[in-house]
């Protein structure tokens, strides 16, 4: 079949209502229905602040049609370890916690929280849908901001001067049992990998990209076409990988340069031919290094399996 | 088992949500929205017949064989006919070919005209008492007398020869259309109520004036049936025959001795089964082109054959002379050209370099130059312009209800144009019949039934009873740029069956054998169904605001307004382009 179709493919049932309050064209209420059709009715959902904390509604709506518990900045990952034994206290296992945080819940402000629920290996699936700044609150730059972007704590004139923190690669080395990248534009990627997570016992955390068109500063048209080029300019390499060791590309398309990815952004727009050239050897040098890991594990498991013959 | 009242106690206060977001109306935030709109796809604009080509690859993707098959036969008599010998334009228009490779949209075509249909598809209106003489039952004949026929009239054909067909008959090779495919489609037109009577030659065996006072509308579409001349010295030699002629002579049965070396000189369609031809009685063959292989009228796949098939090929090359000894010919003396600046046709003209000139030997040669129409077959007081009849947008002559079409007009002659002009008189007709009836019709409506507004015209919209719904529809054509081909993956285009090379030369057995019919089903599935909605859902995937559902009331999707935001994201993914961001209706 040359064409994707999709419908026999995704759940119909839907867990997130019309009438949020996200702005045109948000990455973050597609990435939450998405995941949700994935999970089914029993999940739920721990979120700590972010977009989301205001997508959901003011009280008393709730643009789920699960359970939503509201938690405070930096405790997404405790709190979502608290229901889950609360939960397994009252022997319900079918029923899965999923943590629902931003960029700056789990780069920054979660990130211990985070960080000592993995190596308990909680049994949690933890959702970060990346828009790579503090939208909500004014697009401040977190620790998820790429290299170059203007933010409004970063302007134009002295943009972003760190690089994206590699929230997988500090996932895997808690070796929690899944992790992976998934973006809103690869939609059956992203129900696929939501459908392994739940399948699996333990810590599972999944990086979603999520184009932000007044922070990113694109048309509202244009957040899936962001997210594609993203994947496809090797910005944001689509991968999996089990135990902290095991890492698999679940798309490797033609690598496209990075240029047209960042022209098609106002928060890249100050960035010269030198500086666009910078970010491409930045992209580069993460990407072979992504391939390393991907091809050290294709070996290892090829002697394992040497072994086992 | 819930906890007790005591227990609720002892949770602390806590906010609790007890309502949904669906009381916020955030559609009042938008300022433009989405509109299923369908478009037309370039295949239907590209189509000289006028056929729903999307349409019944949108039909076949859903596996509704059928309904494809009547879609088809709406506007096409003759599927089986076109799907072998037509030089599918619509593959040239394809938006698929700026992606990987245009869909085999004949090879589709013909596996729905091969499917034996008894049945006639298009119910027949009420009958219309007015006749209707056609003059000619080549493709423009009988596409006007099988249109009208389903339009209600009572339709007569005259042809000239003993069986119905015209060039079809005639003059393609067995080995490209089986007689069988074309008898086949002719009693589907029959089926129709459409009369042919052949051994009739108009203007001879029945005067005209006859044929114009006993019918309320006449069509001609006598064809061009004479080999254009050389005008080289020595045309006239033993030896040297039209090729016309020739492979008219082998439908009949017989089989003149070619001799050795056949050279036949010409690059169209009629030159290349002049050589096929000449292959399969045995005989050496060069076709002699006088520009190169990028100008030859001759469907490429055509040419490909041929050579496989053995036949050579000599370009840059015109005759200037035949040799001719003891009354048989001996050789062809030809003069070398080269291409020059474009012509009136946009191909390069070819001029001779004088200094070069070369000998060839040759046993026969066949002239295959084009055809000329004899007007002198046709009513004298018709209007001419240059060498053929005169007609307007809807085939009207000169003359008072008399309409023509085909080969004997300046149309591009093709059986595509033929089957497309054929349509579009029939529709004059009926719209000038009806006038006379006193019944309201459109000044000028051409533009509206035409696909794409330039494209062939529409049976189907000229009746107004298209059994596909449409969403919102406008005549736009769908170009590459309006899709988003991120959602489409490559695949392989379906290459036809063919018989091996070496069994096509020794016989006059089909050479082309299509595709199966799960082969022509797959490919249907490559079809990108431009400009119209195929129910992929990814709108409604991609909707940020759950606006998009399945419809109901046999809409494909419903678009809730009162929750759209107008960002415009279904529009930016619809693969197909089939929805407009408007501020209509806000």
């Amino acid at each position: 079949m040359s064409q994707l179709m999709i419908a026999d493919r995704v759940p119909r049932e839907e867990l997130m209502t019309s009438g949020h309050v996200a702005c045109p064209g948000c990455a973050a209420p597609i990435a939450m229905r998405m995941v949700l059709k994935a999970l089914g009715p029993k999940t739920i959902v721990v979120m700590p602040a972010s977009c989301w904390s205001i997508i959901a509604g003011p009280w008393p709506q709730s643009s789920l049609k699960v359970p939503l518990y509201h938690a405070a900045f930096e405790t997404g990952a405790a709190t979502a370890s608290g229901v889950r034994a609360a939960l397994d206290m009252q022997g319900d296992t079918e029923t899965t916690v999923l943590v629902w945080a931003g960029d700056g819940g789990t780069f920054d402000i979660g990130l211990q929280a985070l960080s000592g629920a993995a190596e308990r290996n909680e049994n949690i699936l933890y959702c970060c849908y990346d828009n790579e700044a503090y939208m909500n609150t004014g697009i401040q730059r977190s620790s998820a901001t790429p290299w170059g972007a203007a933010t409004s704590t970063t302007p134009a004139v002295q943009p972003q001067s760190t690089h994206k923190k590699d929230i997988l690669a500090i996932l895997a080395a808690h070796r929690i049992p899944y992790a992976a990248t998934a973006t809103v534009a690869h939609p059956v990627d992203l129900l696929e990998k939501v459908t392994k997570a739940r399948a699996i016992r333990g810590t599972r955390f999944l990086h979603i990209l999520a184009p932000c068109p007044p922070g990113w500063k694109f048309e509202d048209d244009e957040t899936i076409e962001l997210a594609r080029m993203a994947v496809r300019a090797g910005v944001f390499p689509l991968v999996e990988v089990e135990h902290g060791e095991h890492w698999r590309f679940t798309a490797e398309g033609a690598r496209e340069p990075v240029g047209p990815y960042l022209r098609k952004q106002g928060r890249f727009r100050h960035l010269g031919e030198e500086q666009v050239r910078q970010i491409q050897a930045e992209v580069d040098r993460r990407w072979n290094a992504m391939r390393r890991r991907v091809e050290s594990s294709e070996s290892d498991e090829d002697g394992s399996l040497a072994e086992g013959g | 088992m819930g906890p007790s009242g005591s227990e609720y106690r002892r949770v602390p206060p806590i906010a609790v949500s007890s309502s949904s977001t669906l009381v916020n109306h955030t559609g009042s935030w938008k300022y433009i929205r989405p509109l299923f709109q369908d478009r037309v796809a370039p295949c239907n604009a590209g189509c000289p017949v006028g056929i729903d080509i999307e349409g019944y690859m949108n039909l076949l993707r859903e596996g509704r064989v059928a309904e494809a098959r009547d879609l088809l036969l709406r506007e096409n008599p003759m599927p089986g006919v076109t799907g072998r010998v037509c030089h599918h334009p619509c593959e040239v228009s394809c938006n698929r070919e700026s992606f990987d490779r245009a869909v085999a949209v004949h090879a589709v075509e013909r596996m729905l005209g091969d499917l034996a249909m008894p049945e006639v598809p298009l119910p027949a209106p009420p009958a219309r008492n007015q006749r209707v003489a056609i003059v000619g039952s080549g493709p423009a004949g009988l596409a006007c007398a099988y249109h009208l026929a389903g339009l209600g009239y009572r339709v007569t054909v005259f042809e000239a020869a003993t069986q119905p067909g015209g060039m079809l008959r005639l003059a393609i090779p067995e080995y490209r259309l089986p007689e069988a495919v074309l008898d086949r489609e002719i009693e589907r037109i029959r089926a129709r109520g459409v009369e042919i009577i052949c051994c009739v030659n108009v203007g001879d065996d029945l005067p005209w004036w006859s044929v114009r006072a006993n019918y309320d509308a006449v069509f001609l579409a006598p064809g061009a049936h004479r080999d254009r001349a050389l005008e080289v010295e020595g045309e006239q030699s033993r030896g040297v025959e039209p090729g016309l002629k020739f492979l008219e002579d082998v439908k009949r049965g017989n089989r003149p001795n070619l001799g050795r070396q056949v050279i036949v000189v010409g690059g169209g369609n009629t030159a290349i089964d002049c050589a096929r031809t000449a292959v399969r009685m045995g005989a050496d063959c060069l076709v002699l082109y006088r520009r190169t292989r990028a100008e030859m009228p001759a469907i490429p796949d055509e040419v490909e054959e041929a050579e496989r098939e053995g036949v050579k090929f000599e370009f840059l090359a015109a005759p200037v002379a035949f040799e001719s000894k003891r009354g048989r010919l001996k050789a062809v003396e030809c003069v070398r050209m080269r291409l020059g600046p474009p012509d009136a046709s946009g191909r390069r003209r070819p001029i001779p370099v004088d200094s070069d000139h070369f000998t060839l030997p040759a046993d026969t040669v066949l002239t295959a130059v084009g055809e000329v129409t004899d007007l002198a077959a046709v009513p004298q007081d018709l209007e001419r312009q240059d060498s053929a009849l005169r007609v307007g947008a809807w085939g009207e002559t000169s003359g008072v209800r008399v309409f023509a079409g085909g080969d004997v007009t300046d149309e591009t002659r093709s059986v595509a144009h033929a089957l497309g002009a054929g349509k579009r008189a029939a529709i004059g007709i009926d719209r000038y019949l009806r006038q006379a009836a006193g019944e309201p019709v459109e000044p000028d409506g051409l533009a509206r039934l035409r696909y794409g507004g330039s494209g062939n015209v529409s049976i189907t919209r000229w009746r107004g009873d298209d059994p596909i719904q449409r969403a919102s529809p406008t005549n736009d054509v769908v170009r590459f740029e309006d899709l988003n081909p991120s959602h489409f993956q490559r695949a392989a285009r379906r290459d036809d069956r063919r018989l091996h090379s070496e069994t096509a030369r020794s016989g006059f057995t089909e050479v082309n054998l299509g595709l199966t019919r799960d082969g022509a089903l797959e490919e249907a599935r490559r079809c990108f169904n431009c400009a119209v909605c195929n129910g992929c859902e990814l709108c409604l995937i991609f909707c940020p605001d759950v606006a998009i559902a399945r419809g109901t009331d046999g809409n494909r999707f419903d678009i809730a307004l009162d929750y759209c935001k107008g960002c415009g994201v279904c529009a930016a993914e619809c693969p197909r382009g089939g929805i407009t961001m408007t501020r209509a209706g806000l």
